[in-house]
């Protein structure tokens, strides 16, 4: 088991006691990890956080921050496919992976919540380190606007980013233009769906159709506003390679 | 060469071409296929729908896959309707259908949370106290810890806590309530039980188990209409939808069917294929005017002038001309028409007084059972006066007279009831008929006529029992003088073109709707009627309910009805769907849900008159009585609107929450000490002034509700009218509220009320909520439990709109960790039954009932007299309200929860004044759920588990679900009436309707006497059809058709009759023009809240879907000309407000909204996208931030026939269509997006 990433996994999830003691136990696995040297002060930032704040006011703003700010939802798919009809079978498909690797969702979350997807990658790191790759652009995204916001919750994302091979941007995501009325339509459009050969398995609900959405996420990043709905039907004939 | 080895003889090419070239087959690979198949399969198909409060009940194919929703469908497998009537399919809109995508949404709550200070002061109180109401109780006796989580409700600061945590202070906390103040004030708020009847059960059942008290909210959301309890004695029954399609001419008045009965309206469109002509009512051009032949559009609020002047040219046309002999038999046998009025001499002329009655002659007719309740008519082949049966007398304290065979009730024969005195030799009598139309307030046209009519009218003069010689009048010419009919005296117009009431002409004036369009649409109207027997129909809804004399709109629209035989007629009468979610199993669920089986009865309030004394909207009332009363008002009567309400409660008309300035768990004692029973002592001590009902002093703390729960419901974000005021003094923390109090600008207080400064702000000690979102109630909460939805429980729906029951079913297990509202509640009572130990034990508990609809208490008070006065003695259950101790075993909640109490085989079930035996049915829930042991109860009673043992509960307790019940249920009403009603539901006995069999595919329901319609293969379900065709009396005093109301405060407030009542100015908007000016200019508006299209009805708004379609936020629109004048463009952000508060809202500027109104969809919360208001210096508010409740005093009349309480039948209604609200174009936006420098300035709620 990849330990840091466990330990990314409980610095993210809703801070507790129990957290808070096994801290130095955290910050010796973070450390022991090489890729997440340039990632260790802003951790370090966190752990002291975590380590010297009164519980019930971390647990507050944590509250505040991911389970009432639907910007910062850690349910990936919030940022992918929002309140749509893709989101139920893209958490299927998620499920699936998890599945491949013996492992079923067990704590009352969600697949695609994200310490779960780095528990993932902590358990089997070349699949995980996979579908965090994919997920660089979402994470850039949480990234970006929890350094907007100066939380030091940033760093575990930063952390993210390095294990999935990305480059951690630095500049604080700031809101959004408004989005275009043309812009609005195009993130609406869906493609038609096509049949026979031309038909792009892949993107309909082949096994890589996660890659492929979250493809779509880094093409058309930042959800503005309303969070887009990638189009996740291609209809070129190219191989979709994912 | 021949070719001969070239063919092959015994195979042919697998890729040859084939259709003449233009097909071949090819063997490239098909994995593309396998990809389709796999994106479309599925592990199961579950049952379900969507539990909103929308009437829709429309049934959905919820397809599951790896144990997470994928997609869903509407289902098309609803039983078929006949053949010439189109099926019910499709049903289900696309609001619905986002529905599944919210399932998982961000926007749900995941986890239960608590207000962090709260849960800090609960944790030092536990260190000190391990007693966990002893820890309530230090943090309650401690104002500054009590004010310190108060004051910042509605500002954020939760943590998650896990479910025994938040059990242990919810149970702490009751138990300490009930303790200390007394169980009922413990107060659940949860609306329409129809749209999930086992969840609503689950906090009802918990709540009436330990003695708290359940809120109406049919009366409290102003869907109630009270002319139905008025004039029916029905709460509101109504045809199904399909039904419209036996109409010949239609109606939508006041209703938008297309946009807020999405799955019905195709059968609108079928019956205008099928021939109706439509007409439709609507202000503005809305988009149920696209289904209009014509489009009527009255200036809002004035919509009884229209009704009334079709009824002016229905009366002379067809009545007096005596054109349709069935109308004039249909109104001599199902209405009150022939009904004699006694009137009385008042200043040289004649009022009208009350229904003369049998016990006021001097022989009573012969009638010895509650001849003061029985009313006379003429016998219109001798003169002579007799009693026709099925008036309310007859329906306690004898049997089988009440019928509406038309006999007359000495003789038994068959008699025609005389219509009119006109020309029977009789005399005539002048008789003051009011006038209200020139008290228009501003902005409405006033139109100027004598506040007092006298018409002449045809009379006859009866010898009463004193001796005395008096005038007396058939309502028929009464209400034929009413409409200003002329009958030849020449005291009425000569022509419709004549500017008097109620003229075409003078229609015209009020409302605006050219008089041609009047006469030719109630001649087109009648017409039908009397050639199809009663096919015209109304749809009638919010848009004309909502008003403060809503009623008197209702009642001229129902006149019309009437008067052309239409109600009780398949194809024809009213159809009211606002809010009318039908709980067809309603009897069967009643035991269940507010535990009747253990303890009868239930503490029950109306909301309206709750809210407004406890949130102290009443401190601030401005409408006068004066303002209200009849010149014609036979005894003036005085004090604020409060006041009448406070003698409602005292007399027994209205229930009360609280009961007693006295915690009634002690009250028993107290009795015990005086040697008397607890009525007696009750009554006793309220005559002699050392016990107070609470509602004499509402402020004072030992009368403030203390814990207060909210499920199904977002009573802060959608239906509390007076949003800022329950802020300010219910929960305490920061609020809009411009206005000064009648104390603070010096205005006349109250008369009966206890007057105390400072108001106080924060009475409330715990508001928990149960919901599956973070709605605007659960940000102002203090504790907030995650729910399921309606994919993730198992429960029951039926609609009025529909005769099927359907399911909702758990296809996946609740998400993150939500709980079903069952669950929730049991988890809740098995902890309050181990903490209350120490505390609690068998307690007696005294319970204040009002006097109730459907039992003889109807018949308690023929004349006003309050015994306060000393104008009688309290007597409980006569004078006052009854008083019933009744036992709780406190430390045994929970196991009487999960069980089925014994009250059930030994006193039975009912309902609407019948009763009858359930001992099969318990044994039958015995072998179905198994059975348990309750300590100290013999025997072992049927489990309540789980919501399905709960659902099989009601299934085989309701008469519409079980056929033996529905047989007993006739049987039972048969020997009222004296009729067999079997027949109606014999055929069906041996159908027994079971949780699965609902699930497998919507079943039809089983006729029952619980309502007024049948459920057959020949007719559609409609409103009042027992009525006529059973010749069931309607529940009323005459048991006809009450068109004449006769209560002396009817009397009082000039609404015998309907009569035209323009809006009430509530003055709310004049104080704020240019108070607190931004450089912009100001208009004042109407403030008119119409149900959304871009909501899941009235319960969210916040999906990303319903948030793109509209504009992201708070709307409002508004006229062109209006927003011209104030420089107003379409998408600016304006603010609206008034003393009452204040809201941001963007501009919709629209052509289709006429001038002088605002039009903003109810239920936009104020969670997102909406900036901080100018006015209040907080965020701008919700729709109700500008509302503030006003009661209306005739609708707290009780004791009094079809005018006696239940629980969300009768009551004062939240009306808020008369408020007017100062608009501008706001001139700073603020986000309110940077952090408050201290709580004083922190915004109320934190939007995203």
């Amino acid at each position: 088991m990849r330990r840091s990433l466990r330990a990314l996994a409980a610095l993210l999830a809703y801070p507790t006691a129990e957290l808070q003691q096994a801290l130095p136990e955290v910050r010796a696995a973070l450390a022991a990890d090489a890729t997440l040297a340039p990632a260790m002060p802003a951790l370090d930032r966190l752990l002291a956080e975590l380590g010297a704040g009164d519980l019930l006011d971390l647990q507050e703003a944590y509250v505040a921050l991911f389970d009432r700010t639907r910007g910062l939802c850690l349910n990936l798919f919030e940022h992918v496919h929002g309140d749509s009809r893709e989101r139920g079978p893209a958490m299927v498909e998620l499920a699936g992976i998890y599945a491949a690797a013996g492992l079923a969702p067990a704590a009352g979350e969600l697949p695609d919540y994200l310490p779960m997807l780095l528990e993932f990658a902590a358990v089997a790191p070349e699949r995980g380190a996979d579908l965090l790759a994919n997920a660089a652009p979402l994470l850039d995204l949480l990234h970006r606007r929890l350094l907007a916001r100066g939380s030091a919750y940033a760093a575990v994302l930063h952390a993210a980013l390095l294990v999935a091979g990305a480059e951690p941007g630095t500049a604080p995501l700031a809101d959004a233009p408004e989005a275009t009325p043309e812009e609005l339509d195009a993130a609406y459009a869906e493609a038609p769906v096509v049949f026979g050969p031309d038909a792009d398995p892949a993107a309909e609900c082949g096994g890589v159709a996660l890659a492929a959405k979250l493809r779509a996420a880094r093409r058309n990043p930042a959800p503005p506003m309303p969070s887009r709905r990638p189009v996740i039907r291609h209809v070129t004939t190219a191989p979709s390679g994912g | 060469m021949s070719h001969f080895l070239d063919r092959l003889a015994f195979f042919k090419r697998y890729v040859e071409p084939f259709a003449g070239g233009h097909g071949s087959v090819t063997n490239e690979p098909r994995g593309w296929e396998d990809a389709y198949r796999q994106r479309w399969a599925h592990d199961k198909i579950v049952r379900s729908t969507h539990g909103v409060n929308c009437t829709g009940s429309c049934s959905w194919k919820i397809y599951v896959k790896g144990g997470v929703v994928t997609w869903e469908t509407q289902q098309t497998d609803y039983p078929r309707t006949r053949p010439g009537l189109p099926n019910h399919e499709p049903r289900g809109c696309g609001r619905g259908a986002t529905y599944s995508w919210y399932l998982y949404s961000a926007n749900r709550l995941k986890h239960p949370m608590m207000r962090k200070r709260l849960l800090r002061l609960w944790r030092e109180a536990k260190a000190q106290h391990p007693d966990p109401v002893r820890a309530w109780e230090s943090i309650q006796a401690d104002p500054a810890k009590r004010r310190e989580y108060q004051k910042v409700r509605g500002m954020g600061g939760f943590v998650r806590v896990s479910w025994e945590e938040a059990e242990e202070l919810i149970a702490a906390a009751n138990v300490y309530t009930a303790k200390t103040h007394g169980p009922d004030r413990i107060i659940g708020f949860s609306p329409i039980p129809a749209m999930s009847m086992v969840s609503y059960a689950a906090g009802s059942r918990y709540l009436s188990l330990i003695g708290g008290v359940c809120m109406s909210f049919y009366d409290w959301y102003c869907d109630l209409p009270p002319s139905s309890p008025q004039t029916w004695g029905e709460q509101t029954d109504v045809p199904e939808s399909a039904d419209w399609y036996n109409a010949g001419f239609l109606m939508m008045w006041g209703s938008n069917v297309p946009q807020t009965r999405t799955p019905d309206a195709h059968f609108m469109t079928e019956a205008r294929y099928h021939g109706a002509k439509t007409v439709v009512v609507t202000p503005d051009y809305s988009e149920a005017s696209k289904f209009a032949d014509l489009w009527l559009h009255p200036k809002q609020g004035t919509d009884a002038a229209l009704a009334l002047a079709m009824g002016h040219v229905i009366l002379k046309e067809w009545h007096l001309a005596g054109r349709s002999s069935y109308f004039e038999d249909y109104c001599r046998r199902y209405t009150d028409m022939p009904m004699l009025v006694l009137l009385e001499p008042r200043d040289g002329v004649q009022v009208m007084g009350r229904q003369l009655r049998a016990a006021d002659l001097p022989d009573a007719l012969g009638e010895t059972n509650n001849s003061e309740w029985k009313t006379v008519a003429v016998d219109d082949a001798t003169g002579r006066l007799y009693c026709p049966t099925g008036s309310i007398g007859f329906r306690w304290g004898e049997q089988g007279k009440w019928n509406l065979e038309g006999r007359d009730s000495r003789t038994l024969e068959v008699t025609t009831p005389r219509l009119t005195l006109l020309g029977n030799g009789g005399e005539t009598a002048e008789v003051a008929f009011p006038y209200f139309g020139g008290r228009a307030p501003e902005f409405f046209n006033p139109s100027r006529h004598d506040e007092v009519l006298v018409r002449r009218v045809p009379a006859m003069r009866v010898r009463l029992k004193d001796g005395s010689a008096r005038l007396v009048a058939t309502v028929y010419d009464l209400f034929v003088a009413n409409y200003g009919v002329e009958r030849g005296f020449g005291d009425c117009a000569a022509n419709y073109d004549e500017d008097r009431p109620y003229t075409p002409a003078w229609a015209e004036k009020v409302c605006g709707v050219p008089r041609a369009h009047i006469v030719a649409t109630a001649r087109e109207f009648a017409a039908n009627a009397d050639r199809t027997q009663g096919k015209s129909m109304v749809i009638l809804g919010a848009a004309v309910n909502h008003w403060y004399h809503g009623d008197m709109i209702y009642r001229g629209i129902i006149n019309l009805l009437v008067m052309c035989g239409c109600i009780g007629q398949s194809g024809g009468g009213w159809a009211h769907y606002v809010g009318q979610e039908k709980l067809r199993p309603q009897t069967g669920w009643v035991p269940l849900a507010f535990a009747t089986d253990w303890h009868r009865p239930p503490r029950q309030m109306n909301s309206t008159s709750f809210w407004y004394a406890h949130t102290d909207q009443w401190r601030y009332e401005k409408l006068r009585v004066e303002e209200l009363l009849s010149p014609t008002a036979p005894q003036p009567l005085k004090g604020a609107l409060i006041d009448f309400n406070v003698r409602a409660e005292r007399m027994g008309w209205l229930p009360s929450a609280p009961q007693l300035q006295a915690n009634p768990l002690r009250i028993a004692e107290l009795a015990k000490a005086a040697g008397e029973a607890p009525a007696a002592f009750v009554a006793r001590a309220l005559g002699d002034g050392t016990l107070r009902m609470s509602c004499e002093d509402p402020d004072h703390p030992a009368n403030w509700p203390r814990n207060l729960f909210v499920w199904r419901s977002n009573l802060l974000g959608s239906s509390g009218k007076g949003h800022e005021y329950f802020l300010k003094h219910l929960l305490g923390t920061v609020h809009g509220v411009q206005g000064k109090d009648l104390g603070e600008q010096g205005g006349v207080k109250p008369e009966e009320v206890v007057w105390r400064d400072p108001a106080p702000e924060g009475k409330l000690d715990l508001l928990v909520t149960l919901d599956f979102r973070m709605s605007t109630t659960c940000m102002y909460s203090d504790v907030v439990l995650p729910t399921a939805t309606w994919y993730e429980k198992h429960d029951l729906n039926t609609s009025d709109m529909h005769p099927f029951i359907h399911p909702l079913s758990a296809a996946v297990d609740p998400a993150w960790e939500a709980r079903t509202d069952w669950a929730i509640f049991k988890g809740i009572a098995r902890r309050f039954s181990e903490l209350c130990v120490g505390h609690l034990g068998v307690e007696t508990d005294v319970v204040l009932a009002p006097l109730m609809h459907d039992t003889p208490q109807e018949l308690a008070q023929n004349a006003v007299r309050d015994w306060k006065r000393g104008e009688c003695e309290p007597v409980p259950g006569k004078t006052m309200p009854a008083v019933v101790a009744i036992e709780r075993d406190y430390p045994r909640t929970y196991a009487r929860f999960t069980a089925l109490g014994p009250l059930m085989d030994k006193v039975g079930n009912g309902g609407k004044g019948i009763a009858w035996k359930t001992e099969h049915e318990v044994e039958f829930l015995a072998q179905l759920n198994g059975t348990t042991v309750v300590p100290g109860v013999e025997g072992r009673r049927p489990k309540i588990e789980t919501d399905i043992d709960a659902a099989e509960v009601i299934l085989a307790l309701a008469p519409e679900t079980n056929g033996h019940v529905a047989v007993k249920a006739w049987a039972a009403l048969s020997q009222n009436t004296g009729r067999d009603h079997t027949h109606l539901a014999k055929g069906k006995e041996h159908e027994a309707i079971r949780f699965r069999d609902v699930q497998a595919q919507p079943r039809k329901i089983i006729s029952s006497p619980t309502w007024s319609g049948v459920e057959s293969e020949e007719v559609c379900y409609n409103a009042g059809y027992t009525n006529v065709h059973e010749l069931i009396p309607w529940r009323t005093l005459s048991g006809r058709q009450q068109l004449y109301q006769d209560h002396p405060w009817m009397l009082a407030f000039g609404e015998q009759l309907c009569v035209y009542k323009p809006p009430v100015d509530l003055k709310a908007h004049q104080a704020m023009v240019g108070r607190v000016p931004n450089g912009n200019k100001e208009l004042v508006l109407n403030f008119i809240t119409p149900h959304q299209k871009w909501g899941i009805h009235s319960t969210y708004s916040d999906n990303l879907i319903m948030l793109t379609l509209n504009r992201g936020g708070p709307v409002a629109w508004i006229s062109e000309a209006d927003a011209a004048r104030a420089g107003i463009e379409d998408n600016d952000w304006i603010e609206a407000f008034n003393l009452n508060g204040a809201l941001t809202a963007r501009a919709v500027v629209s052509q289709r909204v006429p001038e002088g109104m605002i039009l903003m969809y109810h239920a936009q919360e104020k969670i997102v996208n909406t900036p901080g208001s100018e006015v209040m210096k907080t965020r701008g508010g919700i729709h109700n931030s500008v509302t503030r409740a006003v009661l209306k005093p005739t609708h707290m009349i009780g004791g009094y026939a079809q005018l006696s309480y239940g629980f969300n039948y009768h009551g004062t209604i939240g009306t808020n269509r008369d408020e007017f609200v100062v608009v501008r174009k706001m001139a700073k936006v603020d986000w309110m997006d940077e952090p408050a420098a201290s709580d004083q300035a922190a915004p109320a709620v934190a939007a995203e």
